[in-house]
């Protein structure tokens, strides 16, 4: 989302997060997400708009330092494309409040 | 060698918390596994914690928790784009002990409730991600459904007699333990909140409040919009929570964005006036797993039992205490096998007989209906809302008609918009699975 019209700021910016090297959000097949899936729901649906559809390479880019695990995404997606998984322990978000 | 326990219990949210209390109070060595570096650091909730379930499991424990305000006050709001039609109650003897429900933040919350369970013997590892769960291979060599301890991310085993996963809404390992299978997004429902600092004075002020009172606020219609679902604000001492949200699949297939949908909320003029000048400190998200009955997956099997989100108890608004109340059957059950010293199926089917007997058993039961209607109906919160704020500007509307003109014009709104039955029903509907009040 970066910086949205509503309210002009990253709501990802109020949070803590410990970002692990490697991402917790896989593609378990490139082509599909391209070829199967037409609305890309992970795209409008993930609160933290970690998903963007990228139209230049016809890929999705995956913004997983982004990501607050609740795990929209997994269900909402038509093709069980997405091999999600928590953060190694102590990674991710860490909410206050 | 691994290590060993009596019981092993992952995530201490409130079911987890409940359980491994409880288990340790029994003298039982317990684990109590968190992913998050500390308790409520991955989750958020309807705000409020209520009186009368925890304290079957912690007695008084208002008086030691850290809780934010006692709930004196609800309200339901029928919404539309620059009216409301409120329904509420203010009841000022919940503001007294024994009170009846408090709002709460779960990074405190639940930080005291795993360190009840701490101070009980049992031990807590948080930053510990549990990614499988360990069988016994002793038969044969071939994989038993016996099972006997968790895998952490870190590759160690740690081994018990039972595994109790009160793991949450994604519940993976009691989806790997084949109990569950994966939940379609029409039984989930997704909200989003935003937390609000705001001076305790102009809290008091704007929700007509006193001292320590607090109020949670439900709205149907504007803010989910053409959705089923809700908004709500609570009331924290010096924040207020703001939160939407509706069935995945109805906001997924409309291509909302939660994030705007929240924001689009907040700048509703009835809104705005409740959190202005208040700065925004925090954004959470949450599935909620609101499948019901159907849903529910087996809760046991040999050395494994379900509780909280993760088995899908939740019914209407409820869930975090439900969450807490499952998670003590759990361990009350675990107490009776250890005591038995048999971990099998057969004396871990306890806890479901148990379940069964409870009250939000028997409403998860009787509410079965509510997800068929609300998947044929996505609608109706719009619906409701939409006419009944119709009607109410026809009423309150000042002008120069006769009564009975009014009347006419009054039954009118009311029938144009859809079969009045319909509205009935949707009212209903709304108050069978909804829960409001």
């Amino acid at each position: 989302m970066g910086k949205t019209p509503a309210t002009g700021r990253d709501p990802v910016e109020l949070l803590e997060f410990k970002t692990d090297e490697t991402s917790h959000i896989k593609l378990k097949r490139e082509t599909t997400c391209r070829e199967k899936c037409v609305k890309k729901p992970c795209t409008t649906i993930c609160p933290t708009e970690v998903y963007n559809w990228n139209h230049e390479t016809a890929t999705l880019d995956i913004q997983y330092p982004r990501c607050i695990e609740c795990g929209a995404c997994r269900v909402a997606c038509p093709t069980g494309n997405l091999d999600w998984h928590y953060p190694r322990g102590g990674f991710g978000v860490a909410y206050r409040y | 060698m691994a290590d060993s326990y009596d019981a092993i219990v992952v995530g201490a949210g409130p079911a987890g918390s409940a359980a491994a209390y409880i288990m340790a109070q029994n003298a039982l060595s317990v684990t109590l596994l968190e992913r998050g570096p500390y308790p409520g650091s991955k989750t958020m909730f309807g705000g409020t914690v209520y009186r009368r379930p925890l304290e079957e499991i912690v007695p008084a424990f208002w008086q030691e928790a850290p809780l934010e305000r006692p709930v004196v006050k609800d309200e339901l709001w029928f919404m539309e784009g620059d009216s409301a039609v409120n329904v509420g109650f203010t009841g000022l003897r919940f503001g007294k002990d024994p009170y009846n429900k408090f709002t709460a933040q779960r990074s405190v919350y639940d930080t005291w409730f795993a360190n009840k369970a701490v101070q009980a013997g049992a031990d807590l590892r948080t930053s510990t991600l549990a990614t499988g769960l360990v069988y016994d291979k002793s038969l044969l060599g071939r994989r038993q459904d016996r099972v006997i301890g968790v895998k952490l991310d870190t590759g160690e085993e740690m081994h018990a007699d039972v595994v109790v996963l009160a793991e949450g809404v994604n519940a993976f390992l009691t989806k790997e333990a084949g109990l569950r299978r994966e939940i379609p997004p029409h039984a989930m429902t997704f909200y989003v909140e935003e937390v609000v600092a705001l001076e305790a004075g102009k809290i008091n002020e704007r929700f007509q409040l006193e001292g320590n009172e607090g109020a949670t606020y439900g709205m149907i219609g504007y803010p989910t919009a053409g959705t089923v679902g809700k908004g709500g604000i609570y009331t924290y001492k010096e924040h207020v929570a703001i939160v939407v949200g509706s069935y995945l699949d109805q906001m997924s297939t409309r291509s909302h964005s939660p994030y705007e949908l929240l924001q689009r909320f907040k700048n509703h003029p009835l809104i705005k006036r409740l959190i202005q000048g208040g700065e925004t400190v925090h954004y959470k998200a949450n599935l909620i797993p609101k499948g019901g009955y159907d849903f529910i997956p087996r809760l046991y099997m040999d050395g494994l039992l379900v509780a909280g989100d993760a088995a899908m108890m939740i019914s209407g608004r409820r869930g975090t205490d439900l969450a807490a109340l499952t998670g003590m059957h759990a361990a009350e059950t675990v107490v009776q096998a250890k005591a038995k010293g048999d971990f099998s199926s057969r004396t871990l089917a306890t806890y479901m007989h148990k379940l069964n007997n409870t009250f939000f058993m028997k409403d998860i039961r009787s509410a079965r209906g509510g997800l068929r209607y609300y998947r044929r109906h996505p609608d109706s919160d719009y619906l409701v809302a939409s006419v009944l704020n119709d009607m109410a500007y026809e009423f309150f509307t000042v002008d120069m008609s006769t009564k009975s003109e009014k009347r006419q014009r009054l039954m009118k709104t009311a029938l144009d918009r859809q079969v009045p039955s319909k509205t009935l029903m949707d009212l209903y509907e709304g108050y069978q699975h909804w829960g409001v009040f």
